[in-house]
């Protein structure tokens, strides 16, 4: 990645091409991510939205194009990562609290620090007191939100989620949901989330990018997302009704309602 | 009872330090390996480090010594012990990638060629058939100062490896992606955690067996497993019921005259059932109160 000196982004891609050996995946991506901006990477499956955040992340390298680094990301604490699923031996015991401070990895903290972040890590996602419990014992929605709780305690600039809301009963996802929109509007923490959830994008986002056919389209969701432009994504007929604030609405069916 | 053991103390002291040495080092690499629920890689790495001793073994008997470089089959046995363990080892790292084979397959695959391999290798030769009987079947006594020292330092380095880097380990065991995304160089740990395991059970095997060495690698740590609540602790409390294993076993093998590395096997997985018994009664209590 290069360094990003004279503007405000967080992440910009300029120009990138991404693939695997010869098979090319995404071409010409161009996105600029601010900090305090809600980002969802819409698109049918293996349209790319992964290798694009696996490029960000640095674990794959561009094929062509520059990814474009605000200095603060440099360092990688401030960065944290929600991966789909952790795959995590069922049979080991372990409690939230030694699953939550894993995340602590490279990064140098005292114990005093440590249980700083962890409560302060565990109560932005509704599992306060909840340290000491074994993790196994938690439900499915507290597990995923002491995923979301690892990648907090790095106290990150911006935070990746690669569809964690899979899985997850309708309650799970709306306490995950508000957690993370609390983040992002007290903390200001940039949030980039993946997922083919387009209604969860229309209720939350405030930026989307449109995976399809080795292309992205991005920007802020009243621009970007439109009925044509999700019709080339998901090869169906999606509403689209534009409301105050920059929200919008979306049903499956045509034609855009600008009220 | 133990005053008998502290009467051959001076005659097999060597063979009873090497081995709770061993028993101390496999218990700490074995959390690892049961962490990431790959027991069968324990017995397919001292597999095939028993194929590398036969390798020699047959190398020694059908090449003249100027082909071994001026070494003798005995003194390169414990060196191809080691690198075809940690041939083993690395081979079964774990890809994860579309398309490859999973490294079960690959364990077992590992282990089903050098247990065919070794016995063919030395089937027509009386004495190398019974090394590697001797090796599968575990004996401990044998072992001299030299292997005390080996394995001293060997657990010295293990033991400030995992001291140090213990919270990497488990983010790289317990989760990849996630070790990945913090900046883990995650093939790298892979090959590395390989590479200390085959090294581990190559020098092992040679002193004590493939019993002992396969029992000591998961038994302690599965133990471990179902005492602890958390894995951090696994760290300490396998190598201890390792070396309680080790220290009782070989008291009660000395007394009743019996094998010390199977009394010590034995002793572990009794160890085992009362660990199991233990949670499942912790369980049940809880759903009670």
């Amino acid at each position: 990645m290069a360094n990003l000196m004279n503007d405000s982004f967080l992440l910009k891609t300029a120009g990138l091409h991404l693939g695997y050996g010869r098979l090319p995946v995404l071409q010409e991506v161009n996105l600029e991510i601010r900090p305090g901006e809600f980002w969802f990477f819409l698109g049918p499956n293996g349209a790319g939205k992964t290798t694009l955040l696996k490029a960000l992340l640095e674990e794959i390298r561009p094929q062509q194009g520059r990814i474009l680094t605000a200095p603060e990301l440099y360092r990688r604490e401030n960065l944290g990562f929600v991966p789909q699923r952790c795959d995590l031996n069922p049979t080991l015991s372990t409690t939230v609290r030694e699953f939550v401070l894993l995340g602590l990895v490279g990064i140098r903290a005292n114990s005093r620090d440590r249980e700083a972040r962890l409560d302060w890590a565990l109560d932005r996602v509704g599992l306060a007191g909840m340290a000491g419990k074994d993790y196994w014992s938690l439900s499915g929605g507290q597990r995923q939100r002491a995923l979301v709780a690892r990648a907090l305690v790095r106290r990150p600039r911006i935070l990746f989620l690669d569809e964690p809301t899979k899985g997850l009963d309708l309650a799970a996802e709306d306490a995950l949901m508000q957690s993370l929109t609390d983040l992002n509007r007290r903390e200001s923490l940039t949030v980039l989330f993946i997922t083919h959830d387009l209604t969860l994008a229309a209720r939350y986002a405030s930026h989307v990018a449109l995976f399809h056919n080795g292309k992205v389209e991005g920007g802020p969701i009243a621009e970007a997302m439109n009925p044509e432009r999700l019709l080339t994504t998901y090869g169906v007929p999606i509403a689209v009704s534009q409301e105050t604030a920059g929200k919008v609405t979306i049903s499956m069916g045509k034609g855009t309602d600008n009220s | 009872m133990i005053e008998n053991f502290l009467s051959s103390w001076h005659l097999f002291h060597n063979s009873y330090l090497a081995g709770w040495l061993i028993g101390l080092i496999l218990a700490l690499i074995g959390v690892l390996v049961v962490a990431r629920n790959q027991i069968f890689i324990g017995v397919a790495v001292s597999q095939a480090s028993a194929l590398g001793i036969a390798l020699t073994m047959w190398l020694g008997a059908e090449l003249p010594t100027g082909l071994l470089l001026g070494f003798t089959a005995e003194s390169l046995s414990p060196v191809m012990a080691v690198i075809f363990s940690m041939i083993a080892a690395l081979l079964t790292v774990p890809g994860g990638e579309t398309g490859k084979e999973t490294p079960e397959a690959i364990t077992g695959w590992v282990y089903l060629f050098a247990a065919s391999a070794a016995i063919l290798i030395v089937s027509h030769s009386p004495l190398g058939l019974e090394e590697i009987y001797r090796l599968l079947s575990s004996s401990i006594i044998g072992a001299g100062a030299n292997d005390v020292w080996i394995f001293m330092v060997f657990l010295l380095f293990t033991a400030i490896f995992i001291g140090i880097s213990h919270r990497r380990l488990l983010l790289f065991t317990l989760d990849p992606a996630m070790a990945a995304a913090v900046g883990m160089k995650i093939k790298l740990w892979g090959l590395l955690i390989s590479a200390v395991l085959g090294l581990a059970v190559g020098l092992a095997i040679r002193t004590s067996g493939m019993l002992y060495t396969f029992g000591c690698l998961v038994l302690p740590a599965l133990v471990a497993k179902s005492l602890c609540r958390q894995v951090r602790a696994m760290f300490v409390v396998s190598p201890l019921v390792s070396l309680g294993a080790g220290v009782f076993g070989f008291i009660l093998a000395n007394h009743y005259d019996f094998p010390p590395a199977q009394m010590t096997v034995a002793l572990l997985c009794l160890c085992l059932c009362l660990a199991w018994v233990w949670r499942r009664i912790c369980r049940e209590l809880k759903k009670v109160f």
